[in-house]
């Protein structure tokens, strides 16, 4: 990997909740890095650990979560060359971390009515950002705040400042978040379900919004989604990931047209798709996610798995391997792939198909 | 209203709800909230008809007034009841209401909402049939198991109390207690669009099953068009509390002609990193039903509007046979549907 073009690199992150229950291995041992300019798309189920991922990052996972093992490294291009900050050693309320959120890492989250505070102007709670990273004074703190509500495409940006979140629509607060989140040019933005509760006319503004900034801008995304749709729509490369275990890792096409982990295959198949009318049954996924705090043995999806293999998959945990180009998979149907490489194994192994 | 078409088991005629608005101590009445304006359709029997539409375009009430939740402000409801032929629902006697709504089911969107967490499964899906007096003692607990068993849930589960169960197996459970009764239509409202990816297709499959098992009649009411294609026969796109489009799933889908419709699936992300990205996006938003816009309610957002539009209000009309639009050019525009 070229260093100087990563911006995150995150190795074997292990982030558990002491639970009375026991451990819940909400993260459990995930890697993946973030290139410059480029959107890394994390899909998954609930309860798979996607969003404690993107908290981790900011060093947000309050008790009783810890992160328990891994680095988390942010890559800065200064001006003695590239410095390495791992924020897994950063206290949590330190100084440094708060320098780093909003100014370097910018978080959006899903539900914008309940992170945004109702007792603050929307201009406020984007002033504030500015002005604890910028120095700048409250005037020009808030000249900024409307130039970038202006940015994000908000009507009358010099009115919806002084106005409350309940004031605004569902798509104006999430404009807000996105406005607040880019006010101080993060290099990385974590996206997590930023249009699951918008509209589809409104969804499909925001996303559109988010891609244009991007590029203008030229930011990382981490787009955190349980839509097939959005990250086909967003992603460049994408991780799937299941019970906090990282199951697939490809760019958004090998991931769309060539799907290789069981799961994959199923979310994939189990999507209703516009535009094909068919009154035939979808497939779906036996079973249910289990509970996090009792994960099954070996490989987690065994259970579910219509390429169950007793003997294998129950008793040993399948590793990441690399099956193509940038194309890793950890499955034991792949297995035989590092001494001789499978060139498109046939689907042959689905039983119930 | 036959003409070859398998017979309604509902229609809903001219349809409306205005909430009033209120002001002052004396809470005069200022406007009204038109939530639904004037909605008609029909749902054959055995068919399901998809009613979809963006927040607040009133597809909920319309599904509340169906069932009674709602006392509707005009319009026809009429119920085609095996027993005593078409009763209108609207302004109904309680005695009827309650004979009708035997036949008429709901599930709703949350199913953690619906469901009451001090009761057991057993006393949840039983309600009904001890409330109708349909069964009682030990035959209440065959029916639960029974009822149980067809939503691919465990009868031995039917002590339980609903936290014992995940988010899809809570749906399963509304779906059993709205079965209870063997109605012939249900309204479901949302039905899935609180679950994950691998359990909505479970619960799709469910309710198809279940659909031809039992020839019931679904209005399923969602905003997700890809759930809608595939769960329809015939497709209604709401928007601002009146109907904009209604045709045949496929018709609707591969030709529409209302630019809303064509918006609305330009809108939806498609599983496919090749798509073709040709999104028309829509600027401004819905606009609130307490003060709609002149003429048609689309005008301010739509791409093809002309001096008309700001003018008049179009009716909902058979632009080719089967498929219904309100639209003025609806005749001479060209949409693109989903390819």
């Amino acid at each position: 990997m070229p260093e100087n073009n990563t911006l995150l690199e995150v190795n074997n992150l292990e982030t558990h909740f002491f639970m009375r229950e026991g451990i819940v291995r909400a993260v459990d041992g995930v890697s993946f890095t973030v290139a410059r300019g480029r959107t890394l798309g994390l899909l998954g189920e609930s309860g798979c650990g996607k969003s404690v991922t993107g908290f981790s990052i900011l060093r947000l996972v309050r008790s009783p979560g810890k992160i328990v093992n891994g680095e988390i490294l942010l890559h800065k291009a200064g001006a003695n060359g590239n410095q390495v900050t791992n924020l897994v050693t950063l206290p949590p309320t330190g100084e440094e971390i708060r320098q780093i959120r909003g100014a370097d890492i910018a978080m959006v989250f899903q539900e914008p009515m309940t992170s945004l505070d109702p007792v603050y102007t929307v201009g406020d709670q984007i002033m504030e950002a500015i002005i604890y990273h910028q120095q700048v004074s409250k005037r020009e703190a808030r000249e900024r705040a409307i130039e970038i509500l202006r940015r994000v495409n908000m009507p009358n940006p010099e009115q919806i400042v002084d106005r409350y979140p309940h004031q605004l629509s569902g798509g104006m607060r999430q404009r807000a978040m996105i406005a607040m989140a880019l006010s101080c040019r993060p290099r990385l933005l974590i996206a997590d379900e930023p249009t699951t509760a918008l509209d589809v006319t409104t969804e499909a503004q925001i996303l559109e919004l988010m891609n244009e900034l991007k590029r203008e801008m030229n930011m990382s995304m981490l787009f955190i989604t349980h839509n097939l749709g959005v990250i086909a729509e967003m992603a460049d490369d994408v991780i799937v990931m299941y019970l906090g275990k990282v199951v697939e890792q490809a760019d958004v096409r090998s991931l769309f047209h060539q799907p290789k982990h069981p799961y994959t295959q199923a979310l994939l198949q189990s999507t209703p798709k516009i535009g094909r009318k068919s009154r035939a049954r979808l497939q779906s996924i036996e079973g249910m996610v289990p509970p996090a705090h009792s994960i099954p043995s070996g490989c987690p999806f065994h259970p579910r798995c219509p390429a169950f293999m007793p003997g294998v998959c129950d008793v040993t945990r399948p590793e990441l391997r690399e099956t193509g180009a940038g194309h890793r998979v950890s499955c034991f149907l792949y297995e035989q792939a590092d001494t001789t490489p499978v060139p498109n194994p046939a689907p042959s192994y689905r039983r119930n198909a | 209203m036959e003409n070859g078409q398998p017979a309604a088991i509902l229609e809903v005629r001219d349809l409306k709800k205005y909430f009033p608005m209120t002001r002052g101590l004396l809470r005069r009445v200022v406007g009204q909230v038109k939530a639904v304006d004037g909605v008609s359709f029909s749902v054959p029997k055995g068919k399901t008809l998809g009613l979809v539409g963006e927040s607040g375009c009133g597809k909920t009430t319309t599904g509340h007034c169906l069932m009674g939740g709602i006392e509707p402000t005009g319009g026809e409801i009429l119920f085609h009841d095996k027993e005593r032929g078409p009763i209108n629902l609207v302004g109904v006697d309680k005695a009827t209401r309650h004979h009708v709504r035997r036949n008429m089911q709901m599930i709703f969107q949350d199913p953690n909402a619906s469901l009451n967490p001090r009761m057991t499964l057993l006393e949840i899906v039983g309600e009904p049939l001890i409330v109708n007096k349909v069964a009682r003692g030990k035959e209440v607990e065959d029916r639960v198991a029974r009822l149980l068993r067809l939503v691919g849930l465990s009868p031995d589960y039917m002590r339980r109390f609903p936290h014992a169960f995940s988010g899809g197996q809570r749906q399963r459970i509304v779906i059993a207690r709205a079965l209870a009764l063997n109605p012939e239509f249900i309204v479901a409202d949302e039905p899935v669009s609180a679950l994950d990816v691998s359990i909505q297709a479970q619960t799709l499959n469910l309710l198809q099953d279940l659909q031809e098992q039992f020839h019931l009649s679904y209005l399923f009411i969602a905003h997700d068009l890809s759930v809608v294609e595939h769960v329809s026969d015939a497709v209604a796109v709401m928007y601002v509390g009146k109907l904009v489009e209604m045709a045949e799933a496929e018709e609707l889908y591969l030709s529409p002609k209302h630019p809303y419709t064509e918006a609305l699936l330009s809108g939806v992300p498609r599983p496919d990193p090749d798509a073709e990205k040709k999104r028309i996006t829509l600027t401004g938003e819905v606009p609130s039903p307490a003060n709609p816009p002149s003429g048609c309610y689309f005008h301010p957002r739509c791409q093809y509007a002309q001096g008309i539009c700001a003018q008049e209000t179009p009716a909902l009309r058979e632009v080719t046979p089967g498929h219904f639009a309100a639209c003025h050019f609806a005749d001479t525009l060209t949409l693109r549907g989903v390819d």
